[in-house]
Formats: C-alpha cells, structure tokens, sequence
C-alpha cells in the first residue's frame, strides 16, 4: 500500500524528525545504547589484545535489545494509545509511522553499535574484522537486525499492549540471548543448548559476527538461518498486526 | 443539501448486530448531535461514516464520497477526534499540531488554533502533564488543523469541567459558524439540548428518532408542567384557551397545566393579565430524558 500521496512527503519528513525527537525522550532508547557499551567496558578490562568475542557479543546484545525490547514496546504501546488508530484518519497512513519507526529504530541499533568498535578501539586493541569483510560485515548486522525487529514486530501484533510486549520481549530476551551464548562462554554450555543456539536468530548472528572477527566470512547456513527468520516472522506479522 | 447521507447501516460484530439499519441526513453546516447510551452503537455509525470502520451493509455518502473506496480523498476533508485515541506521552503540543498541519494540503495555522483553544501559553508542554481539559482541546484543535468541511467529535467535553464545558460549546458554534459541518457524538442531554441543531437518537443500534432538540421534547407527548396554588378564582378557560397549552388539571386546590413549547411564559402571562394571583408556581420543563424514556420505554442512563 502507498504510505503517501500529494503532498505528503513532507509529512513524512516531518513525521520523521518528531518521531526521532520522540525515541530521543524515551528512557529505553538511552538503556537500548547504553546497555551494551556498559557490558563492554566492565568486560574489556579483562580483555586479552585481539580478543574476537567480546565485540560480537555486545553487537549481539545492542541489536537483540533494540529488536526484541524497543521495537514491541513502542509499536504495542502506539497501537494501545489509539495513535495509530488517530493517524487512520488522516491523508497519512499509519503504515507511515511504523515504516519511520522500524528506520529509526535501525538507526538507533546502528548509533548504539557505532559506539562499541569506537569505544574497544579507545581501550584496547581487541580485534575489528578486516578491510575486506567490512561489506559482509554491513550484510551481517542489517540481516540481523532485520531478523531481530522482525520477530520484535510479531511481539507487537500479539502484544495486548505496551507493557505485555515488553514482558514477552524481556521473556524471549533471555533464553535467546543464553541460547546465542551471549550470558555463558560457549564452551561452559551443554553442548546441545550450544548447537541449538546456532538456530536461533540471536545464535546465528552471533556465530556469523565471531566468523567475521576471527577473520573469515560468514557460513551460509547461518546467514540462511537469519533470512529465514525475517522472512517467517516478517510474514507472521504482517499477517497479523493490528492497527487498533 | 445533505453533506451526509447514511441509509441502512449495518455493521456487526460476532453476530451481534451493533448497528441494525442506522439511517441518517446531515444538511451542510449544522451542529448534528448523535445521542444515546453507552453502547447504544453512536461511536460505530460514526466511525464507519468517517471511513474508520467498514460497515457490513448500508449506504454511504460524505461530500458525495464513498469513505471505504474513496477513503483518501475523504480523509482529505474531515477532522476526527476519536474516543480513544491519545499522543505519545513526550510530544509537545506544538510538535502536534505541526506534524498533524503537515497532513494536509491546506491547513490552518496551528498557531491560532493554540490561541483558540486556550493553549498558547502550553505550546512547549508534553502531552503527559497535561490536564485532561487541556487534552480534550488539543484533540479538537488537532481535528481542526487540516481545516475540514465535516468534523467529527466524539464525546467532546468528557472529562471537562463545567465552565471548560460551556467555553467549548461556544467554540463549536463557532466552528459551525466558520462553514464546518459538526458532527457530535454525546451522551450528556444538556449538551445535546444545548448546541445541537437536530439529533440521532440511537439505541440499541437503531435510530429511534431524527429531529430538533425541541421537536424531540415537544413530540414525546406529555410537554411540559406547569404547577401552582390560585389564590384568588381562576377560570380554566383563561388557559385551555393558550395554544400552548394541551390540558389543565386540578387536584384539590393544585392546579396543573400541560403544554407545549413554551408553555410556562404563556401560562404565566395570561395568569397576570388575569389578574389571577398563585402560590407555590413550579415548572416542570420536559427534557431530552423524558424523550429519551417516551421514545424507548427505558431510562437513559449513560
């Protein structure tokens, strides 16, 4: 569906520059950046040069917190307050507003795991992946954070409201964010929770950013892991997203 | 010319049906009052009117448009403020009603509705500490700002206080005033009785009746009471003789007088060209709940 007609680009660019100053205000978006830069500092003083473990883990956590906290809580929470319902009314659409809130939120995700290589860099000299796997790099996190915010948005469309969405959100967090080997060394875990990890949308990504440290390209399989969970939860929720 | 026409509304929900054959006219540039209880199906025959809702069958017509297949060009004309729809906590009430303008290809300028509407001096205040009048005026503002030919307004002055009230109904006068068809969704009487130029009443997902607050009143039958004491002779003649004036009844040395229209000014004058001195004069004027209950055979209660 056409989000726009006439003159309304501008309302899109205006609908923009409120939203962002609206995610601006909101204290998750500032605990979404802030989280994982935290874990990485309290982690990198132990750190041995040219770790390849610590910055996939905390690129991990910033993205499964943007997708699986911030994206519910704040579309359930629009849906909840009739927002999006008030906007149906308009000659904008709503699918206007939560197309500019997936693209901010994204930006958001992209500013919080900015901050991390940044910050290692500052500290010490932990590992970056090199020149030549800096575009599967960019492939990587987008396909992540597209997997992520996928299943984020079906928590929205079967969240009854804000506060529920972020009570399933912080529920799927954990157990995924432990499955992916992001609270326990990898090898410290049972071996099958460890293999099923590298199915789980939050597992694979984190198995294909370590690749990326370590110095080699990311495997198929969990790149296929990833797209298949945008594609599915994609689906999932545009099946199943209510507007009111 | 009728700028809405809604004939046989239908719209279910489980197989209940909330609205059962609604039809209604709406002349451009009056103040249209949609009355009834809660859950009398008021919000749903208006929300599918504004082409929020698609109803299950029915006809209908706003500014000649069609609000489900030409949804986008309606969209274009009316302003809405919805029951229960709220802003983000942390917008300002500025931020509001300009992204709300960008909407729309000629708005108004939002910065004399905030004037208009008693907000200038909130303009940099967040949604969240806003009173529940402030909020109430900046949904009608936000309504307002894309200059529409229809606005609808559902439950206007809820959580208003008394004055804030009647500050409002003199806005919406002149909103009307200003070329805006209203329509209003109500289920306060006196707001209906009070600016309202003619009325739905609904219940039960029908219309019961379409007509002026005073055709409404004066048509439940019974009009309106006038009591009193003569204290000196009084011939019933001197007031069957009023046209306003239905019956007069006497029990013991109580005098009772009904009519309709205004009823008591007649009564009272003929009493004084009379010469007929009274006591204990009382008025029992009918309202819209006593239409409410002649054309339902139920109380209203909201």
């Amino acid at each position: 569906m056409p989000i726009s007609s006439g003159t309304l680009p501008a309302s899109v660019v205006k609908l923009t520059a409120v939203e962002a100053k609206l995610l601006a205000r909101e204290p998750g978006s500032f605990f979404a950046v802030v989280i994982p830069l935290f874990i990485l500092v309290i982690f990198g003083f132990s750190l041995t040069p040219g770790d390849a473990v610590l910055l996939p883990t905390t690129l991990a956590i910033g993205v499964g917190l943007v997708g699986l906290y911030l994206v519910p809580t704040t579309l359930a929470t629009y849906r909840e307050r009739g927002i999006l319902r008030r906007l149906a009314a308009t000659p904008l659409r709503p699918e206007a507003l939560l197309a500019v809130q997936l693209l901010l939120q994204l930006g958001l995700a992209v500013l919080g795991c900015g901050l991390l290589p940044v910050a290692v860099g500052a500290l010490l000299g932990a590992a970056v992946p090199r020149p030549g796997l800096v575009p599967w790099a960019v492939a990587v996190f987008l396909l992540g954070a597209v997997a992520m915010f996928a299943i984020g948005l079906v928590i929205a469309a079967v969240a009854a409201n804000g506060r529920s969405a972020n009570g399933i959100g912080v529920l799927l967090y954990f157990p995924l964010a432990y499955l992916a080997g992001l609270m326990q060394p990898r090898h410290l875990m049972p071996e099958a929770l460890a293999q099923a990890g590298e199915f789980t949308p939050l597992g694979a990504f984190v198995r294909s950013l370590r690749d990326l440290w370590a110095g080699d390209a990311p495997h198929p399989v969990h790149l296929g892991i990833m797209a298949a969970y945008a594609a599915l939860a994609g689906l999932a929720a545009a099946k199943s997203f209510r507007w009111e | 010319m009728a700028i809405i026409e809604v004939s046989g509304l239908v719209k279910r929900y489980g197989g209940v049906a909330a609205l059962d054959g609604v039809s209604f006219s709406v002349p451009e540039g009056e103040i249209f009052g949609v009355l009834g209880p809660n859950g009398a199906g008021k919000t749903t025959a208006v929300e599918c009117t504004a082409g929020l809702r698609r109803a299950d069958a029915g006809r209908i017509r706003v500014l000649g448009l069609d609000p489900v297949a030409d949804a986008r060009r309606l969209r274009r004309s009316i302003g809405v403020q919805l029951q229960q729809a709220q802003l983000p906590e942390n917008i300002k009430v500025w931020e509001a009603l300009d992204l709300y303008a960008s909407f729309y290809e000629r708005p108004r300028d939002w910065r004399g509705l905030l004037a208009e509407w008693g907000l200038a001096h909130r303009r940099d205040a967040r949604f969240g500490g806003l009173s529940g009048g402030e909020r109430q005026r900046l949904f009608i503002a936000l309504a307002l700002v894309g200059d529409p030919k229809v606005a609808f307004l559902d439950e206007l002055t809820t959580g208003l206080d008394p004055q804030a009230r009647r500050d409002t109904w003199d806005l919406i006068r002149r909103v009307r005033d200003g070329g805006v068809t209203v329509v209003l969704v109500s289920h306060f009487m006196d707001e209906v009785e009070e600016l309202c130029d003619r009325v739905a009443v609904l219940d039960r997902g029908r219309v019961v009746a379409v007509d002026t607050p005073t055709g409404l009143i004066d048509g439940a039958g019974g009009g309106h009471r006038v009591r009193f004491r003569p204290l000196t002779p009084l011939d019933d003649a001197l007031l069957t003789a009023l046209p306003e004036v239905i019956a007069v009844s006497r029990d013991g040395d109580q005098v009772t007088v009904t009519g309709t229209g205004d009823v008591a000014t007649a009564v009272t004058g003929a009493l004084a060209r009379g010469h007929v001195l009274v006591a204990d004069l009382r008025i029992d004027r009918r309202t819209l709940d006593d239409a409410f209950t002649a054309l339902t055979g139920r109380s209203f209660q909201p």
